[in-house]
């Protein structure tokens, strides 16, 4: 959960690292940010089971808030790792678009599953690496660098299907988002979601690669004096945004059955908006993969709570705006007060 | 004191930041058409007490009296008001407007107080132009297309199309060659005979000399001593006052016996262009060799370019005899180079992270297989590094940023410790670290030394890199001018050197 | 996609609007024949109507909006094989735009070139009123496209889609499956809810619903016309309604995923109605083994029609099936309901 191992929770030092209680430990161990946005949720679950009880505590509910998080929560991930890093990827949803189409076109399909699947990563990886090369290499600022990304990807999709939408014929895909292949009860989206938030995580917290682009984030030039191949890292954390988005293109594909290329509309945005919530600096240097999925998760439950109540998208879109505020400013009173 | 009031006097002005007390009880005055020097090291408190002057800072106590009347100067506007003019080193002109449109900036010539009357613009001017000498800059040409000097002059005629009673400006003479110096100072000639005073704030002593009436000199953010003659104290007294200290450091002993055994660093005709021109210089294991110079003699440059952070315009950096890849931190460390910087917080440290991540960021391939990282050997190795530096806290674990700046610049240490460096790259290691704590690190550093790393120190106080150094290299604008064993240097003679130039005492 | 807003001129003109649609079906079907050499006479003398046989040369600018969608795609499709069967028509079409200072440029160079009619889609219609204007000013036709301009000063003709009457049908259809059902529930998935069209549909709907009082709206939620929004938010309004008879969704795009949606919660036993007219809702209702039982139509084939009008605007005629000696000031397309019984007779106007 937390970048360090046990912050002092008022900022002092202590002068002799004795074993702490068990509790104390724990509640060291677990960012103040995180706890508020474990609030956060549980105050939503509440209001949730208050005003639809039937529908809302339902493992169907379940199923459905989790899913419809997947696609943008595995996003999210990658975005985590680049906005720590320092960097931006406005592009997450055009790649998202692009790969999704390009993995559903006619002559994809012919080659069945496995050929939509190596397709949308493929492009999600190879648009990550454009991205990675111009920026790492070419010296452009990432918000310009994806934000041509975005138009031309974006463009690209379009070409491809000639706005039309690409509908999935390949069964094994299709199958994929129904119920009988749910594994316990749990839908494989859910699955794909959860293993490549447990992997971010871990790479993020236990790896060379993740203390890296810590790094890189927190200090570049201090990064670059201390040995870090800054350059390198950048293109693999593109590399990686990448990869998440075509990973999520692929899921949005099981999910929707079909391509287009207004898939991924305002991803970056959510994305962004996730992870901000979940506790990164936009300047980069901290962030955790914990928040970003909480923040992800905060956001869904908000729209399936609106949706059980049938509020419509005016009242959604100011609700959300209000609780994105009210998010940031709990974690800052929290985070300054411990 | 004559009866009139002084044009300017600032009475115990002083002004903090967070954590810095910039300016602490400082006495300025001025007389109406005298040159005032303000001299000090850097960080003495001489660009705040000019920010203060200018109005772009408010100070926290202290009066300020314009012609023996206090004012407040609220602003830049107000400061302008008055009749003060501030020319900053980085000059301040809008590119892509044109000359005259600088000049004139905020202050434009309107009809009806809109409408801007270009010609008008343009013909006071030219006048301001030739009335500093430089009647060939078109009015109407972009600044963008000027020279240094020239934006100089531009800068000059900004603050006399104001009603200027005072110019403050910080080195003006640093951009600009030998005879456009020469005209810069007939233009405060002139000025000054018109009655305008002229706060002016270099490095060269000899400009000094020259054209100033008299001179103030900063330190800590104090004025040690105000209004001196010009022309007539001595260097050497000058010097003295900049750079006195309360405290005597304590030096460690010196190994009996001088350092044997080949060279592990070797610098051959390293030069960058516009920086510092070619260098020699050896450093043996167990051997502190240091870098005596004021700040823009190219020490910082010379460190960074043998680290590989900048790319050398001429001549090889070797470790052991095998050239580095030039320009390549990566490979100065993998050769067993570390350095720690100047900046330590904007340029070493993860200010967000605990110290254990500041010292293993450069060693995280021990602590991992595959890259996974084994927190357990990581932890347990920074702790051994640190407490091998005596860092206080005895804590790795604490965030870095809340160690004092000694510990800090230790964890830096520890960094490299831990790396297994073999040649330590130090620049301005005891700056931000209190008197106190500044012996410890002298005697770190020498125990490192002694356990056989190889030293390379740069330092602007010069008793640092005496006390330290074995040998001692003295830097003048990007040019060693001398070299000897530290115990046949003493203070004066190196600051002579560094400030005059001529190697004759 | 705004429309003309008085009810009683709609209505005035759903004849009309019949009339051309069938007059372009028509049209549609015959193949270019031999030149006639009469084109010179004034149509008064004449037939006053323009139709397939060659006549004055016309050349008709089209500027649309970027074909980001099925429907739009199908728009610009229509107005290019429509514009293609006629030897005498040339189409000067522009690269679709969604950026109305973009498309404002677009439709200016056609005024430069001095096309003889335009025919424009705007992206906005109000922001696109002025260049309207400038080419009714230059002495070039308009023929406003769907979306509807600021004022009638801007075209000489518009012709578009009921977004209204959409609705209507859509809740009659409903309406008249259910209404021997007690306490029967409607719930509806609408289209990009800060678009007034879907204000529109919506009333359409509702009002058509108030005939049955037996059948009450539960639900309403608003996806954005794409098959992701279509699916997350059909499947939120599935979970939110355990029990329902009928769907109304405002785009067959979207449907695409909300069909996804009810095929993941494995959820039938209610009717499901469309709207727009794609190919794949078409051939999801001759198949008739889901729940997608019709869809109401906003058809494309407008384009087709518009290049008729702009056709006979170029040569000073009027329309088949018209008295008029000039095509009218404004054409209101009947949203049909295409179910399995006449499904077959657009299956060719599906969009894909």
């Amino acid at each position: 959960m937390t970048q360090h191992m046990s912050p002092p929770r008022d900022g002092t030092p202590r002068t002799a690292a004795g074993p702490a209680p068990a509790w104390r430990s724990l509640a060291a161990r677990t960012d103040v940010r995180t706890l508020s946005l474990l609030g956060v949720l549980a105050a939503l679950i509440l209001i949730g089971s208050i005003t639809k009880p039937d529908q809302f505590l339902d493992t169907r509910n379940l199923q459905l808030v989790l899913t419809q998080a997947s696609v943008i929560g595995v996003v999210t991930v990658g975005m985590t790792f680049v906005i720590v890093s320092g960097g931006i990827d406005l592009s997450v949803g055009a790649i998202v678009a692009l790969a999704s189409v390009w993995a559903t076109t006619v002559a994809t399909q012919e080659y069945g599953f496995a050929g939509i699947l190596f397709t949308a990563v493929v492009v999600g990886v190879g648009c990550g690496l454009v991205n990675g090369v111009l920026i790492a290499y070419g010296g452009m600022v990432p918000f310009i660098a994806t934000l041509a990304m975005l138009a031309s990807a974006r463009g690209l999709a379009l070409e491809i299907t000639d706005g039309r939408t690409q509908i999935v014929t390949v069964q094994g895909i299709l199958d994929l988002g129904e119920r009988d292949s749910y594994v316990l009860g749990v839908p494989p989206l859910v699955l794909v979601f959860a293993a490549v938030t447990v992997i971010g995580w871990l790479v993020l917290n236990r790896t060379t690669f993740g203390r890296r682009t810590v790094a890189v984030g927190g200090n570049a030039e201090a990064a670059r004096l201390a040995g870090i191949d800054v350059r390198r890292q950048r293109l693999h954390l593109y590399l990686l945004s990448g990869l998440c988005c075509g990973i999520a293109a692929f899921l949005l594909i099981v999910l929707s059955g079909s391509g287009q290329n207004t898939n991924g509309n305002l991803y970056e945005l959510d994305a962004i908006a996730a992870a901000i919530i979940g506790g990164t600096l936009l300047s980069g240097g901290r962030g955790t993969i914990t928040g970003s999925v909480l923040g992800v998760l905060i956001f869904t439950t908000i729209t399936n709570i609106f949706a059980l109540n049938n509020l419509q998208s005016d009242v959604q879109q100011i609700a959300k705006g209000a609780i994105i505020v009210a998010a940031v400013l709990v974690q800052r009173r929290t985070a300054s007060t411990t | 004191m004559a009866p009139e009031p002084p044009l300017l006097s600032m009475d115990g002005i002083t002004k903090s930041f967070p954590g810095v007390r910039a300016l602490d009880g400082v006495d300025l005055d001025v007389q109406a058409g005298e040159v005032h020097c303000l001299l000090g090291q850097n960080g003495a408190g001489k660009s705040t007490l000019i920010k203060v002057l200018a109005g772009a800072h408010q100070p926290d106590t202290g009066t300020i009296r314009w012609l023996g009347e206090p004012v407040t100067l609220r602003s830049p506007i107000a400061a302008m008001r008055l009749g003060i003019a501030t020319i900053y080193q980085e000059l301040d002109l809008v590119e892509h407007l044109s000359v005259a449109e600088n000049v004139h900036l905020g202050h434009e010539p309107t009809t009806a107080g809109f409408v801007v009357r270009g010609r008008a613009a343009r013909a006071s001017t030219a006048a301001l132009l030739r009335r500093l000498g430089h009647p060939e800059i078109d009015p109407a040409r972009p600044v963008g297309g000027l020279s240094a000097a020239q934006r100089q002059i531009v800068s000059m005629a900004r603050a006399l199309s104001h009603d200027v009673r005072l110019i403050v400006m910080d080195e003006p003479s640093a951009a600009l060659d030998p005879d456009e110096v020469d005209n810069l100072f007939r233009i405060v000639g002139d000025l000054t005979a018109d009655g305008v005073a002229v706060v002016h704030i270099s490095h060269r002593l000899e400009e000094i000399r020259r054209i100033g009436d008299r001179v103030t000199v900063l330190k800590d953010g104090r004025a040690v001593a105000g209004g001196l003659p010009a022309k007539s104290t001595p260097t050497r007294e000058v010097v003295a006052l900049m750079t006195g200290r309360d405290v005597e450091y304590v030096f460690p002993a010196r190994p009996p016996a001088a350092p044997g055994g080949p060279p592990v660093l070797q610098v051959q005709r390293l030069a960058r262009e516009g920086e510092f021109e070619p260098l020699d210089l050896e450093v043996r294991p167990g051997e502190i060799v240091g870098l005596a110079g004021l700040v823009g003699s190219g020490r910082s440059e010379i460190l960074e370019t043998v680290y590989g952070a900048r790319k050398p315009s001429a001549g090889r950096v070797l470790v052991d005899g095998r050239p580095l890849r030039p320009g390549s931190v990566r490979a100065a460390v993998r050769a067993g180079l570390g350095l720690a910087p100047e900046e330590r917080k904007a340029q070493a440290l993860l200010m967000l992270e605990s110290v254990t991540r500041n010292v293993s960021v450069s060693s995280l391939s021990r602590f991992s297989r595959a890259g996974w990282i084994d927190r357990g050997a990581e932890r347990g190795a920074a702790r051994r590094a640190t407490r091998e530096l005596s860092l206080r806290p005895d804590n790795p674990a604490v965030p870095v940023r809340t160690l004092s700046g000694g510990n800090q610049q230790k964890a830096v240490l520890a960094r490299w410790l831990l790396r297994g460096c073999r040649v330590l790259l130090l620049d301005e290691p005891t700056r931000g670290v209190d008197v106190g704590a500044r012996a410890e690190l002298y005697a770190v550093i020498r125990r490192l030394a002694d356990e056989g790393l190889a030293v390379l120190l740069v330092s602007s106080e010069v008793p640092e890199v005496l006390g330290l150094a074995d040998r001692v290299l003295v830097l003048r604008e990007g040019r060693v001018v001398h070299t000897a064993p530290a115990r046949e240097l003493d203070e004066h003679r190196v600051l002579d050197l560094v400030m005059e130039g001529s190697p004759a005492s | 996609m705004p429309v003309p807003t008085s009810p009683t001129s709609r209505r005035g003109l759903l004849f009309g609007a019949a009339a051309v649609s069938a007059g372009a079906l028509l049209t549609g079907c015959t193949s270019n024949e031999p030149a006639d050499k009469d084109d010179d006479k004034p149509a008064a003398n004449d037939r006053p109507a323009a139709d397939d046989r060659p006549g004055k040369r016309v050349t008709i600018g089209f500027a649309g909006p970027q074909a980001d969608h099925g429907w739009l795609n199908a728009i610009n499709d229509n107005a290019k094989s429509r514009a293609g069967t006629y030897s005498d028509v040339t189409l000067e079409i522009t690269e679709g735009s969604n950026d109305t200072a973009q498309q404002i440029g677009q439709i200016e160079t056609l005024i430069n070139k001095k096309v003889d009619v335009l025919v424009v889609l705007p992206a906005d219609g109000k922001a696109l009123t002025q260049v309207g204007l400038k080419a009714m000013r230059a002495g070039i036709p308009v023929v406003n496209l769907d979306r509807v301009f600021n004022t009638p000063q801007a075209y000489r003709c518009w012709i578009g889609g009921d977004n209204y009457g959409m609705g209507l049908n859509a809740g009659h259809y409903i309406g008249e499956k259910l209404k021997d059902k007690a306490d029967a529930r409607v719930i509806e998935l609408a289209g990009l809810d800060n678009l007034e069209l879907t204000r529109q549909r919506t009333q359409g709907f509702d009002d058509a619903l108030k005939n049955y009082p037996n059948i009450k709206k539960v639900a309403r939620q608003a996806a954005d016309f794409t098959v992701e929004s279509g699916q997350a938010k059909m499947a939120q309004l599935l979970q939110a309604q355990p029990e329902f008879d009928a769907l109304w969704n405002h785009d067959d795009d979207q449907g695409v995923g909300a069909l996804r949606a009810i095929e993941q919660a494995g959820r039938e036993g209610f009717l499901m109605v469309g709207g727009a007219g794609a190919l794949s809702a078409f051939q999801a209702i001759k198949q008739d083994d889901g729940v997608l039982k019709a869809t109401v139509l906003y058809p494309p084939t407008m384009a087709a029609s518009a290049i008729d009008l702009a056709r006979a605007l170029g040569q000073g005629k009027g329309v088949g099936g018209l008295a008029e000696y000039e095509i009218p000031a404004s054409l209101t397309l009947y949203s049909a309901v295409v179910d399995k019984t006449n499904v077959d007779q657009y299956m060719s106007t599906g969009f894909r």
